[in-house]
């Protein structure tokens, strides 16, 4: 286990959040295979996209 | 497949759907293998138990029964939701959580999501199980 993941940095336990999350709502709420993949990628690249826009909203608090 | 045949394959019990939402709470996805939902039950099985497993390399702590704030008891109910890979999260992490660092802090909350999202799975399961149409 530690193997798989013991070497997860901060942004790519994100994108491994976001990838995650992503393919289950997507079998959750589509019917067929390209309907979820579609809904994978636009989930995933939303999700990526809004934790970006929000650390860069954050960032001049950090200084 | 006449229409008939299909609503008549659809056709689950409450008593079936318990069953499915309490197998895939203890084994994620366990609810739609009763289900013969193969494909669904290996991506829920993978996703909820990836997350979880990586919520435990990066060390994050679980929210034990004994929580004194609102918050430990919100952590404490969606860490349950993971089922088996709450109660075995002792074996599974072998060192132990270190959430004084931002890194097991995110794997607590990787831990948590993990719990939220097997779920909704659950509920899909009992929805499924019940005869609904769920997607």
């Amino acid at each position: 286990m530690n193997l798989l993941f013991g070497g997860l940095t901060h942004f790519g336990a994100m994108v491994f959040f976001a990838l995650v999350v992503s393919i289950t709502f997507a079998f959750l709420s589509k019917h067929s295979m390209i309907e979820r993949a579609k809904y994978t990628l636009w989930a995933f690249f939303a999700f990526l996209l809004v934790a970006i826009g929000i650390g860069w909203l954050m960032y001049p608090f950090s200084q | 497949m006449s229409e008939t045949a299909m609503k008549e394959e659809r056709k689950g019990s409450t008593l079936k759907g318990i069953a499915a939402a309490v197998a895939g709470w203890a084994i994620p996805g366990f609810g739609h293998v009763l289900l013969r939902q193969w494909s669904k039950a290996a991506v829920y099985f993978l996703c909820v138990g990836g997350l979880a497993c990586a919520g435990l390399a990066m060390r994050g702590g679980t929210f034990g029964s004994g929580a004194q704030d609102l918050f430990d008891r919100l952590g404490f109910f969606a860490d349950l939701g993971a089922g088996g890979f709450y109660f075995f999260a002792h074996v599974l992490q072998t060192a132990g959580p270190d959430v004084a660092h931002a890194t097991g802090d995110y794997g607590t909350r990787l831990f948590a999501a993990a719990g939220m999202l097997n779920f909704l799975t659950i509920l899909e399961a009992y929805d499924l199980g019940r005869g609904g149409d769920a997607r």
